[in-house]
């Protein structure tokens, strides 16, 4: 029945509707640099969404957790072989995303006779200096976009304009700058989709902004403690000032606790 | 399909082989030659090697690096054919964290020991026909028991616990009676000795296997040349800095002055 071009092209068009209707209720996730390293961020009701990749790189995902493992594994095996085989300074964040699973994605989105990938990515590279970071997003259908600041997924692009509109405007310089500024912006990400999910029925991207009003730091730190609820803050560095090769470390919640703003200490432990 | 998080599986599955064919060479003088020891001290295991490679009479080189740090708790000590020993250690590397990454837990101490009992089982054919011969010392902190160990290996893959000591390498006979003596009837046992202590035992170790065995080498003042020397404990691997290798020879194994 999609043999005609015309029914491919709507075929595609259905999956996509499809596929944004998949992400609404999942949490966003953040990537900052701050000056000796990268914080990535997000929230989870219990499996995690942070990992390892290799010496510099961490990965965090969105979607159908199925199919990050499947991806997750991919990269582990590219990232490996490519290592030993060459050197580990050959393993890049860019060569692992636009020749290995952006194709791979993409192929699976297109084929549609076939389940797509349920998976947004974010690849997060630490630099050997800082200014050399990288930030790879790739989208459920295979488009990249690479970044040297800050990325985020969220469960729509708006969304995501909107949370990256919001990190630009932060000074982050130091960790603590950088975990204050993720949870607000993991704060104003869950909130905005929360209200695209409330007003509803509306396909795609209606709704920007929350009426245009910036939002103050009190309101995403009370959002967020409503948040903690029924989810955990889930954290994870990459660290330029760790001894060795290997950079990529997670942060406990009792480590999050010493840095973060008072009010949101009680809650969390 | 293998086993979970196999990194050693997966690089066979890409056309990888391991190792040397066992006749290729055969005859050749070979780079070989050591001695690397390990023993438990007071906070954990030190592990010591001394520097040189050599083929034949011949010294290749004076700055060898023998004790191979392979994850943030373990350590590969070689002696025998660095071609084959390095390899090694690059796929032992690479193996731990491939599955500490896939798997999300760290392997245990026991699963490191298998992977390179493996690796020299797989290379059993070169080893006896003189190219690839390899016998390591493997030490590390083992998380589940709470404490470091460490193993030493036959040619074949065999692996034994050193319950106290173990050494290998062409000048490894000379220090295997001193270490007795030592443990035995020293003042301490090693298990006792603080780190500077068991420092300075080390060090006079290699100088002695260095004296009776031509394929060891000692320490070159002149060059800065010192062994290398690494201790293992709950806090992780850590290498103990020449500046400091100095002054405890300078002090305490050197009579010249």
């Amino acid at each position: 029945m999609y043999e005609e071009p015309y029914r491919w092209v709507e075929a595609v068009g259905n999956r996509r509707q499809y596929l944004d209707e998949q992400f609404k209720q999942g949490s966003p996730v953040v990537g900052v640099a701050y000056e000796t390293g990268i914080l990535l961020m997000t929230m989870n009701k219990g499996t995690p969404k942070l990992y390892e990749v290799y010496d510099r790189l961490g990965l965090g995902g969105m979607g159908h957790p199925a199919d990050l493992e499947k991806l997750r594994f991919n990269l582990l095996e590219m990232a490996h072989v490519e290592g030993f085989n060459r050197s580990p300074s050959d393993v890049t964040g860019g060569r692992l995303v636009k020749y290995g699973i952006a194709p791979v994605i993409k192929q699976a989105f297109e084929e549609v006779f076939k389940a797509p990938f349920i998976v947004k990515i974010l690849l997060v590279e630490l630099g050997q200096k800082s200014g050399k970071d990288s930030f790879l997003t790739i989208n459920y259908d295979g488009t990249f976009e690479e970044k040297s600041r800050y990325a985020v997924l969220a469960a729509s692009s708006a969304i995501e304009q909107e949370m990256t509109a919001y990190l630009k405007q932060q000074p982050i310089a130091s960790l603590e700058e950088a975990i204050g500024s993720a949870i607000r912006t993991l704060a104003l990400g869950d909130r905005a989709q929360r209200h695209a999910l409330e007003e509803g029925g509306e396909h795609g991207d209606v709704r920007t902004g929350s009426d245009q009003q910036p939002v103050d730091s009190e309101t995403l730190y009370a959002h967020m403690r409503q948040c903690l609820a029924d989810k955990t803050i889930e954290c994870a560095l990459l660290d330029r000032q760790m001894q060795g090769p290997t950079k990529y470390r997670t942060i406990s919640l009792d480590e999050l606790g010493k840095v973060l703003p008072g009010h949101l200490v009680t809650p969390l432990t | 399909m293998g086993m979970q998080g196999d990194f050693y599986q997966l690089l066979k599955e890409q056309g990888y082989v391991f190792g040397v064919p066992g006749q290729a060479g055969a005859g050749q003088e070979l780079t070989t030659a050591t001695t690397i020891l390990a023993f438990k001290y007071r906070d954990g295991v030190l592990v010591a090697g001394d520097r040189r490679a050599t083929a034949g009479n011949m010294v290749m080189y004076d700055r060898t690096d023998k004790v191979l740090e392979i994850d943030r708790h373990s350590v590969m000590a070689i002696a025998g054919v660095p071609a084959t020993a390095y390899e090694m250690a690059r796929i032992l590397e690479h193996s731990f964290k491939y599955y500490r990454r896939t798997q999300l837990q760290e392997l245990s101490f026991e699963g490191k020991l298998r992977a390179l009992s493996k690796l020299l089982k797989d290379n059993v054919a070169a080893a006896l026909a003189g190219t690839g011969a390899v016998v390591p010392i493997f030490a590390g902190y083992d998380a589940e028991q709470e404490t470091a160990k460490i193993y030493f290996y036959d040619i074949l893959g065999a692996e034994f616990e050193g319950v106290e000591y173990a050494v290998s390498g062409s000048g490894s006979p000379t220090i295997r009676g001193i270490l007795h003596y030592l443990n035995t009837w020293g003042e301490q046992p090693l298990s006792a000795m603080p780190e500077g202590l068991a420092t300075i035992h080390a060090l006079r170790l290699l100088t002695s296997a260095a004296e009776f065995d031509s394929a060891t080498g000692g320490v070159n003042r002149d060059a800065g040349l010192y062994p290398v020397i690494k201790f293992i404990t709950a806090g992780g691997v850590r290498t103990m800095p020449d500046p400091q290798l100095r002054s405890l020879f300078e002090a305490n194994v050197s009579r010249s002055l």
